[in-house]
């Protein structure tokens, strides 16, 4: 009993007192992941779990051609990552974004979405 | 009452704590995450710490035991490349008559190196060597062994994130696995005047990641709790090949259902255990597992290699 006790009291200790960020996953997108949206959009946003070194974290989109259509820099807002987009005429889409949390844990990733098709 | 009543309070809070623990860790190659597998071992070298893994099943005699095996293991990275494991099993065997024997079995350990992780193709590869010491556990049980079994392994692991486009939907996938090569430091084990053979002893899993479903090819926008799910498909065998006079070459192993939740700082798999055939056991066994990752909770400290200082610095990712 008392093993049983001090063990999960001190498993429990550990998660609460696990101040630490972990590794930054895409929690959501807009346009979302895999999606069709009736209108192009201008700006393509990335939201993610954990907050994110700007320095570090980079995002790019290109139409099915390989073209890159993101205009600018990408701008960084904690764990929020954006970027402005040219004008999208119909068609597939691909984003590819790098991230870099804040205790330098890397993850990447990519996915497309669709206008007006 | 229970018998531990702060079981359920703490199970609960850290049910409650994963709900807002909204990452994802540990062994990622590219854009896949490769859980830590019941079973078998994932491909990565990496720190973590699998405590406790507990496994109910019946053995293979007639009329056959009840088993309970509790184990915890800590794997710990030396280098960036290279990690050690060291792992400890306590079992119990009861018998249909009412006796019971129980003590550790061999102390194992796991020296294991990175040999590639290529993130374009979601592909990771690992050579280990497994000892488990002879005279650590407990041989007047017959759970430990006088003589120590060194088992040269290979680790792999494959995410199907290159299927074309018609075939997104099968990108989730991925399967890891290992083999390697059992041999016994004793050929004859005197206690029970048998051939001790030297065995292959291989496995594998097939997984669906709904979390990479969800990241990389569509956003069903299921409930969150789904998103960090992976159900999952272990096989695991062990086949005689040399030194086994007298007895029959006959593969055993189990296949084993089940699903790993996956949350940011720990997962939580559970697995069905059915074994292959007779020789494999009796009925349909359990086998649950509570996985810590120390590289995400203590990023700093325990979650660094020994040597070679901090993980390399991060890189400016440019396109």
């Amino acid at each position: 009993m008392r093993i049983v006790t001090f063990a999960t009291s001190a498993l429990l200790a550990i998660m609460l007192g696990t101040a630490a960020d972990a590794h930054a996953f895409l929690d959501h997108a807009e346009p979302r992941v895999g999606s069709t949206v009736p209108t192009a959009p201008r700006e393509l946003s990335l939201s993610f779990t954990q907050k994110l070194e700007p320095a570090f974290s980079s995002v790019e989109v290109t139409d099915a051609d390989g073209a890159r259509v993101d205009l600018g820099k990408p701008s960084v807002s904690a764990s929020v990552m954006r970027i402005k987009l040219k004008r999208l005429s119909p068609g597939t889409y691909r984003v590819r974004w790098h991230a870099l949390s804040t205790d330098t844990h890397t993850t990447e990733g990519s996915f497309t979405f669709q206008v007006g098709q | 009452m229970s018998r531990y009543p702060l079981l359920p309070f703490t199970l609960a809070s850290i049910v409650a704590l994963a709900c807002t623990t909204d990452a994802f860790a540990h062994c990622f190659v590219g854009a896949r995450f490769f859980p830590a597998t019941l079973a078998t071992d994932d491909p990565c070298v990496a720190d973590e710490m699998s405590l406790p893994t507990a496994s109910w099943s019946k053995t293979a005699d007639v009329p056959p035991a009840a088993e309970w095996d509790v184990s915890g293991e800590i794997s710990k990275r030396i280098t960036e490349n290279f990690g050690l494991s060291i792992g400890e099993t306590w079992s119990q065997i009861r018998q249909p008559d009412g006796s019971v024997a129980a003590g550790f079995q061999n102390l194992e350990t796991t020296f294991q190196y990175q040999l590639v992780k290529d993130r374009s193709h979601e592909f990771a590869l690992m050579a280990g060597l497994i000892v488990e010491w002879g005279n650590t556990g407990a041989t007047n049980s017959g759970l430990g062994t006088s003589y120590s079994l060194l088992t040269p392994t290979l680790y792999f692991g494959k995410g199907f994130g290159e299927l074309p486009d018609t075939l997104s939907w099968a990108r989730p996938f991925a399967v890891t696995g290992q083999v390697g090569y059992e041999i016994p430091t004793s050929s004859f084990d005197f206690t029970e005047s048998a051939f001790i053979p030297q065995q292959a002893v291989y496995g594998a899993s097939l997984q669906y990641s709904l979390p990479y479903l969800k990241s990389e090819v569509v956003d069903l926008q299921l409930p969150d709790f789904f998103n960090h799910l992976i159900p999952i498909v272990e096989a695991s065998f062990s086949t005689p090949v040399a030194n086994n006079f007298g007895n029959p070459y006959t593969t055993t192993g189990t296949i084993n259902p089940g699903v790993i939740w996956v949350g940011g700082y720990f997962q939580v798999g559970l697995e069905a255990v059915i074994p292959i055939n007779r020789e494999s056991g009796s009925g349909v066994g359990a086998l649950g597992q509570l996985h810590l990752y120390l590289d995400d909770m203590f990023p700093t400290t325990v979650g660094q290699p020994l040597f070679s200082g901090a993980s390399a610095a991060p890189r400016k990712m440019t396109f």
